[in-house]
């Protein structure tokens, strides 16, 4: 009883203090409408032909839907239990791929907004601090001078070994995080700034992606070289339940931080001495609000590749509608990144079917203009 | 005016000023050396600089004088190169920084903020040293931030977008949100330096009548000399980061002080109220 009480205080104070209010509520559900239709219309297309109306019944099928041991199979890895060949091909092939855009949309979307907030930088995006220069090096680094190579290590029992490809996400995340350290390590001078932070991205991005390039040279295969490209425009091709495995927990956890750390970021943007003089630790609340969008972007990065330029313009679209307020506009984020990110991706994988083109070109090409649209038709854009 | 009531027995530092009257002070800085990691330059040197409580202090000196780094040292911003700050008798070091922010209220030079920011909401970002990380809003905040708003005479804008505020209106918004903070010291960095002389004696009105209202100790940086005699219950002058002298205006501005601190020819009088008429500039030499 007590809680209840409490709660329903809280949910109170939070409408007395004016940023629940019903226009996030509105901008939440639109989004959620337009990840869902356009999700609907990716599993209703494809090489294997159906009509739309027996690929939302495979959708909505109850036989799939709640059958607790299919759950298991997708959350984590285990037999797959009987289904039809079309509930099989909607669940276990097309609808996971619009779970890792939702996934990708959302963690690459807050992490731009809090990049943001803590370079007070309009202009940043998740790649601001080096980790997809340090993610795209480590990627071909790893298929250009280690392509496939198979590490055994003996253990007691047996051995265990690994083919350096499939541990490909992993040492993605790794080197941007590695990246991100450096970034950290070269602005450091008894504290951090704003400016020094950008500053040292854009020296460590520019270094990494020289050597990234130079490698390019030393790829013999075209295939290498196209899984490369792949890796450093941003796919969503081929990905599965196991790259939503991979990525649900990490970017859950980096999106509730971002959310509880809203008020934190709110303060950032008064500026370094007004949030000190408010008592904030500023060194380290900066420190760990860029490990949680670190955290975000190397889990998009891990199993999507490096999809540019989406980052940077979700949160200025959420801007626009919901306003600089970070408690309203991480949450706006959450959504509108998913609803972005699978809309691009039906493009992406519908567009030029049977070809697939990577998503990162898509965001690319129509983001621009779409930014740029918005840039010319608002007067205060890019205003935090 | 200076002349505070010293009667009852506390532990505060105490100093008597020029009058030789106890002054309790509520901010003591002891042989302060302050200097900024970049340079090795001492920009402040101090023996000893007391900040009275419940009155009005003014820090006055010319420009590159430490008024500025002085402050952030008794803000604990900057950390002594040697020597202390004590609030109250206790290191500031001692306290953690939320709550040196509860007893401490800072206002910068020059602030920065989202446009799109209400006057309300920045208000309540003065709270923040009295929130836990998941605590949401109490009716001690709405009060809070109630009474700060009404003090700063920003009720009325709560809910214009600090972006489309005057320079005046904007000053008193971000005095709001010092106020709301509820501290029982205020440092105030130049409040009036881009401001025009209505909005000027706006905002010290605002802090004479809350250092009345409240008996908070106010400690303010003011470039114009003959605006902080009228105004401080005391005045504070540097010279080159060091005290040049301490006390009531009455004694402090001098047109030897003028001289020396600011290198004016000025005549002083001093009734039938102190006032301050500048004539011209000395020439830089003079030393």
């Amino acid at each position: 009883m007590a809680s209840a009480h409490s709660d329903a205080q809280v949910s109170e104070t939070a409408e007395d203090r004016g940023w629940l209010t019903g226009d996030l509520v509105f901008f939440c559900l639109a989004c959620t409408a337009v990840t869902v239709f356009a999700g609907l219309i990716q599993v209703s297309f494809g090489a294997f032909t159906m009509t739309i109306e027996q690929a939302w019944r495979a959708v909505f099928n109850p036989q799939v839907v709640f059958n607790l041991n299919a759950w298991e199979a997708f959350m984590f890895g285990t037999e797959l239990p009987e289904m039809n060949r079309r509930s099989l091909i909607v669940w276990n092939i097309r609808l996971p791929r619009v779970f890792v855009a939702a996934i990708v949309g959302a963690s690459l979307a807050v992490s731009g907004a809090i990049f943001q907030a803590v370079t007070r930088n309009e202009l940043a995006s998740p790649y601001v601090l080096g980790v997809s220069s340090g993610a795209g090096l480590t990627v071909l680094l790893t298929l250009v001078v280690f392509p496939s190579v198979t590490v055994a290590i003996p253990l007691l029992f047996g051995t265990f070994t690994f083919n350096t490809t499939s541990l490909l996400p992993l040492l993605a995340a790794l080197g941007g995080t590695i990246a991100f350290l450096l970034v950290y390590g070269i602005a450091w001078k008894g504290g951090t700034s704003p400016v020094r932070l950008v500053l040292a991205g854009v020296i460590v991005n520019m270094v990494f992606q020289s050597l990234q390039r130079g490698l390019f040279f030393f790829a013999d295969d075209l295939g290498v070289v196209q899984s490369a490209l792949a890796w450093i425009t941003g796919s969503l091709t081929g990905t599965g339940w196991e790259q939503v495995r991979l990525a649900i927990i990490p970017a859950t956890i980096a999106i509730l931080l971002a959310v509880a750390g809203a008020r934190q970021l709110n303060v950032l943007l008064l500026g370094e001495r007004t949030a000190q003089s408010l008592g904030m630790r500023v060194e380290r609340v900066r420190f760990m609000l860029s490990g949680v969008a670190i955290l975000a972007a190397s889990t998009a990065i891990a199993v999507a590749g490096i999809i540019g330029f989406f980052g940077l313009v979700v949160p200025h679209v959420v801007r626009i509608v919901l306003g600089s307020d970070y408690r309203r506009l991480v949450i706006g984020c959450v959504f509108a990144g998913p609803a972005l990110l699978v809309v691009a991706d039906v493009g992406a994988r519908l567009a030029l079917s049977p070809v697939q083109i990577p998503v990162g070109v898509v965001t690319g090409v129509v983001g621009g203009p779409y930014f740029l649209y918005l840039m010319r038709k608002q007067e205060s854009m890019g205003d935090l | 005016m200076a002349q505070r009531d010293a009667s009852h027995e506390s532990d505060h530092d105490r100093i008597t000023d020029t009058n030789d009257v106890a002054v309790e002070s509520a901010v003591v800085a002891d042989e302060l050396q302050l200097s900024y990691p970049s340079s090795d330059e001492t920009i402040v040197d101090v023996a000893r600089l007391d900040v009275p409580e419940g009155a009005v202090t003014a820090l006055v000196g010319p420009n590159g004088s430490g008024k500025s780094t002085l402050l952030k040292g008794l803000s604990n911003h900057l950390a002594p190169d040697h020597g202390d700050v004590r609030l109250w008798g206790e290191s500031v070091d001692s306290f953690g920084d939320k709550a040196l922010a509860r007893a401490l209220g800072v206002l910068s030079q020059e602030n920065e903020s989202p446009g799109t920011i209400t006057v309300e909401d920045l208000a309540y970002h003065g709270r923040y040293p009295h929130r836990g990380f998941f605590e949401s809003v109490t009716d001690a905040d709405r009060e809070a931030v109630e009474r700060a708003l009404e003090m700063a005479g920003v009720e009325h804008l709560r809910n214009s977008e600090v972006g489309q505020l005057s320079g005046g209106q904007k000053q008193l918004a971000w005095i709001a949100m010092v106020l709301a903070q509820e501290t029982d010291v205020l440092l105030l960095d130049e409040p009036t330096t881009f401001l025009d002389l209505h909005n000027q004696f706006k905002v010290l009105e605002t802090v004479r009548q809350l250092n009345e209202r409240t008996e908070v100790t106010v400690a303010v940086v003011l470039h114009d000399v003959a605006q902080a005699a009228r105004f401080a219950d005391y005045l504070i002058a540097l010279r080159d980061g060091q005290l040049y002298d301490w006390g009531p205006p009455e004694d402090v501005v001098t047109e030897q002080l003028l001289a020396d601190v600011f290198g004016v020819e000025a005549t002083v009088e001093y009734e039938p109220e102190l006032q301050v008429l500048p004539r011209r500039a000395l020439p830089d030499d003079r030393n």
